[in-house]
């Protein structure tokens, strides 16, 4: 069984045939070829890896269907960079070296980038407990968290 | 070399960065091939069974579904594994096994049946529509009882369960070992303290966050192309040339440019690429095999699971005069190409001295089949067991005679290097007691016993513990070639371009360790460029020359080294040119390479820019000097004189609630010796790492089977890995001795970081509850356990 979907995927409009049992995180990978999204547990949600912006929102892209997207607009981490302008979050990632092997780290940035949202100026404890659904085996966590944490910093003083 | 040092030793931005960050990375489920076939593996749902019947007829009949194949398929038309390249040279039993389970399962997640299909839901309905019909054998789930008489013998071709048993002290023969035990067995019963108890390390292990792949295509007149989640594609290769009788020139592996991890797990040769490849060549399309995290935590990925019934003998002042190791590992079915599952517990046994002066040792190890999983690396290989064993052991020692532990730990460290160790590990030079120092004063050993002594008048209960770390950066081919039947020496190709950047092709394949930026930096350094300048090319067979692999922190002793040479071996070259073309009275090593020139460090007068001079060279190669030849590509092997040693020591702070057993970790320090770091950043990361995989290991990761042989913990909800939340930040200090047989002084490092974790934090948890009396033995250490030991002390 197939149907019609139209998302607005990193601002582009497509329209594609879906199989109705797609999961959202296959049609976003095999489907659109967006490959940055990744896939670290068998749709469990768990692991994080997965993470992307639906209508600006951080979810998991495995625990969804891609029909149930259908007509909303998604953000993947190849779309958070502004006319090629890297986006703060993700220069704090390679600036305080939060990240090793990689696998991670879409899922991380997308979610700690929905966080700061929310949360503006959080503490460590705060940050630690914001990435509880995203699994990082490389890092010990340690400069992602500082990596989010001078991120916020620096996206307060470019609002103030 | 260069006068100053430019880039290394520098906090230099990762070259992989740039594309990870931006989801452009390249991993092995990115790699897309024209029109491939997709693979489901149906895996045994029993621990032990005969196949009484397979019945595949409904999932072929699948729209969709290309081939069904079982192990009777396969038998006559694969080769039976162990193919020669697997092998160890140690005296062991490498049970005969295919791809696909033949006519008996012997663990709950054998591959039994393999789907193809033109869709990967496709091939996981076709699953669904297989039915196997079992009759089941004894399960065997303890290794004691599997190296028992009365256990069933789970493969045919052996006599028993002991896959493989060793004496690792003493001599080689069996005289000199009884002789040896005798005189142990002395001591022990004349020593002032000995402690005697038997710690068992459960399984677990370091899965990654990107589980194992393979797409594989078959070309008539090219031969295979492998893409494959490794550590070692020229092993592979290796492999897969042998299991088709195909020369090595007609296989192709690469690893992907982006691996998402894999600390140890991707070293083996597993059966299921192997499979691919068949599939590939007889289905003559492209096979894609993406592994399902169910599935990864079923067949791999599991490692530790040792016992050992440890005697430490002290005397009054707390010098260990010996230690007595009965050490038992639970393999699982060990058919796991390379290590065989008991690669890793043998380590461990030869590694139990540790960073202490044992002088006297009789260790032994006996390795059981069980109906599991094949142990398979994990960092820190083998050693977690015996680490644990011994630092928890020298702090009883302590408690006994009323020491602080950190007091009697530091005397016994090794403080004679160059040293031997009983069980015949050579430890290169290096000052653990200068390392050990520096921790302490970083964690005012002094204040904290203040604090402890306040503390428990208020009825809290904090305590301290350490625990140390010995572990090979990298094996020399001297031990690789008997322990795995393969090279251990490091290789590189360094090649200038005519304007003058650098192509620097390594045969490794790094997982997230930052080859392409530290391996640049050592480049840019030799040749006074940028790292910007250095392209690393990793993990290709047709590019790169043969390497042994990404593995045992041997990148920062082996592969960097092997680069040096070969750019060390260009430099001299390009400055013997240079001085030629100046025509000045100076000699090559005179010569420095600085901002992208050469300059006389005599006079200082620059005598040629290095990209002018790689063009001279390789385009213009007129008039050169007398025996001096046109190019500049240059590949170079490094073998160490010697092995080289990476140590760490560990402090940990923690609070215990001694209603509840629950306990906060306040503060961890570790203190290394590294040797010359090219990139603090890449270090610290991976301290940082390590030492996080060990608290996961401790507290919360638990491969579980029950009676049954069924492995419950499948999936990450149950096989829990520690998250952001449930870990402190981890404080460094280093000490670090240059190598003295590495031409950088670098030495690698990364691997043995996570083996002390667990011994230094249930050492501070126990010392938190002194007053209670409390010893853990066992890991994993959970609120539960801690609660359980304090009611026995209690009601003791």
């Amino acid at each position: 069984m197939k149907t019609e979907i139209t998302v607005i995927v990193n601002g582009v409009e497509v329209t594609r045939e879906v199989p109705l049992r797609m999961l959202l995180v296959d049609f976003i990978r095999d489907v659109l070829g967006l490959t940055g999204t990744h896939q670290g547990c068998t749709f469990e949600g768990v692991c994080g890896a997965c993470t992307l912006h639906l209508n600006g929102e951080a979810i998991k892209s495995c625990m969804m269907l891609a029909v149930q997207a259908d007509g909303q607009e998604i953000t993947t981490i190849e779309g958070i960079a502004t006319n090629g302008e890297l986006h703060i979050v993700q220069k704090a990632f390679q600036e305080h070296h939060g990240l090793q092997c990689g696998f991670c780290t879409s899922g991380m940035i997308m979610n700690a980038i929905e966080f700061l949202r929310v949360n503006p100026n959080p503490n460590e404890k705060e940050i630690r407990h914001a990435l509880i659904g995203n699994i990082c085996r490389c890092t010990g966590y340690q400069n992602i968290v500082k990596a989010i944490s001078a991120a916020a910093a620096e996206l307060n003083d470019s609002v103030s | 070399m260069n006068k100053q040092s430019n880039w290394i030793g520098k906090r230099y931005s990762r070259k992989e960065d740039a594309r990870l960050i931006t989801g452009h990375g390249e991993y092995i489920a990115d790699i897309s091939v024209e029109n491939p076939l997709h693979v489901k593996f149906v895996r045994s749902s029993v621990a032990h069974a005969e196949i009484v019947s397979i019945d595949a007829s409904a999932a072929k009949a699948l729209p969709g579904v290309v081939a069904v194949l079982t192990g009777e398929d396969i038998k006559d038309k694969i080769k039976p594994l162990p193919t020669p390249p697997t092998l160890s040279l140690m005296p062991a039993f490498y049970p005969q096994h295919w791809p696909l389970a033949v006519g008996r399962v012997k663990f709950n997640g054998e591959p039994v049946v393999v789907i193809v299909a033109e869709d990967k839901y496709v091939a996981e309905d076709a699953a669904e529509l297989i039915a196997v019909e079992y009759r089941e054998l004894p399960v065997v789930t303890d290794p004691e009882y599997a190296l028992s008489d009365q256990a069933p013998v789970i493969h045919s071709d052996m006599d028993s369960n002991e896959i493989f048993a060793m004496t690792l002290t003493g001599g080689l023969t069996e005289e000199e070992q009884t002789e040896n035990a005798e005189k142990i067995d002395k001591i022990i019963r004349q020593a002032d303290v000995v402690i005697k108890d038997r710690f068992r390390v459960h399984r677990c292990g370091v899965t990654p966050m990107e589980t194992r792949g393979a797409i594989v295509q078959w070309d008539d007149r090219k031969g295979l192309r492998v893409w494959l989640t490794t550590q070692r594609p020229h092993i592979d290769r290796l492999v897969f040339a042998d299991l088709f009788d195909i020369p090595q020139n007609r296989v192709h592996v690469s690893a992907p440019p982006d691996q998402g991890g894999a600390f140890g797990v991707k070293a083996p040769v597993y059966r299921e690429p192997l499979l691919i490849a068949y599939l590939a060549r007889e289905l003559k399309r492209p096979v894609r095999w993406i592994e399902s995290r169910e599935e990864h935590l079923m067949a791999v990925s599991q490692e530790r699971d040792q016992i050992h019934d440890l005697e430490l003998a002290a005397d009054k002042d707390g010098h260990i005069l010996a230690i007595r190791d009965r050490a038992i590992a639970d393999n699982g079915d060990g058919c796991e190409g390379v290590f065989w599952g008991f690669i890793m517990p043998f380590y461990g046994a030869a590694m139990v001295p540790n960073g202490y002066d044992v002088p006297n040792c009789d260790i032994s190890i006996r390795v059981a089949v069980t109906n599991k999983s094949a142990l398979s690396p994990a960092r820190s290989f083998g050693t977690m067991a015996a680490r644990f064993a011994v630092d928890r052991a020298i702090d009883m020692v302590a408690r006994e005679l009323d020491k602080d532990p950190a007091d009697v730990r530091r005397a016994n460290l090794i403080r004679d290097l160059p040293y031997d160790t009983a069980t015949g590990v050579h430890y290169d030079k290096g000052d653990y007691v200068a390392v050990w120092d520096k921790m302490i004063a970083a964690v005012d050993l002094d204040d904290f016993r203040h604090r402890q002594e306040q503390a428990r008048k208020e009825g809290r209960y904090i305590g301290i513990g350490f625990g140390i770390s010995v572990h090979a950066s990298g094996v020399a081919s001297a031990a690789l070639v008997p322990m795995e039947g393969q090279p251990g020496f490091g290789s590189a190709t360094v090649k200038i371009d005519s304007g003058g950047s650098i192509q620097v092709f390594e045969g490794d394949a790094p997982q997230g360790q930052g080859h392409e930026t530290t391996m640049a930096q050592v480049t840019a350094e030799i040749f006074g460029i940028e790292p910007g300048d250095v392209e690393v090319i990793t993990g290709d067979t047709q590019t790169t020359p043969f390497a042994t692999g990404t593995f045992g922190a041997r990148g920062g002793s082996y592969t960097v080294s092997a680069i040096a040479k070969a750019a060390l071996l260009l430099r001299e070259k390009m400055a013997v040119v240079a001085i030629h073309d100046a025509g000045i009275d100076a000699q090559p090593e005179q010569i420095d390479f600085m901002g992208g020139k050469l300059v006389n460090s005599v006079d200082g007068s620059e005598i040629a820019g290095f990209a002018e001079l790689a063009d001279r060279i390789i385009m213009k190669p007129l008039e050169m000097p007398e025996g001096i030849d046109a190019g500049l590509d240059q590949t170079a092997f490094f073998e160490a004189k010697e092995p080289m040693m990476s140590f760490s020591t560990n402090a940990v702070m923690v609070e215990v609630d001694p209603d509840t057993g629950s306990f906060h970790i306040d503060r961890f320090v570790t203190g290394e010796d590294v040797g010359r770091v090219i990139n603090p950043q890449i270090v610290e990361g991976q301290v940082h790492g390590g030492v996080v995989q060990g608290l996961s290991n401790a507290m919360f990761e638990e491969f579980i089977y029950d009676e049954n042989g069924q492995q419950l913990s499948t999936t990450l909800e149950n096989y829990k890995l520690a998250n952001a939340a449930d870990v402190p930040n981890i404080e460094i200090v280093h000490a670090n001795t240059p190598c003295e047989h590495t031409p950088l002084g670098t030495r690698g490092m990364g691997e043995g970081t996570p083996g002390p974790v667990p011994g230094a934090l249930c050492n501070a948890i126990c010392d938190a509850l002194k007053p209670f009396g409390v010893q853990i033995t066992e890991l994993p250490v959970r609120p539960d356990r801690i609660w359980k030991l304090l009611q026995q002390r209690k009601s003791a």
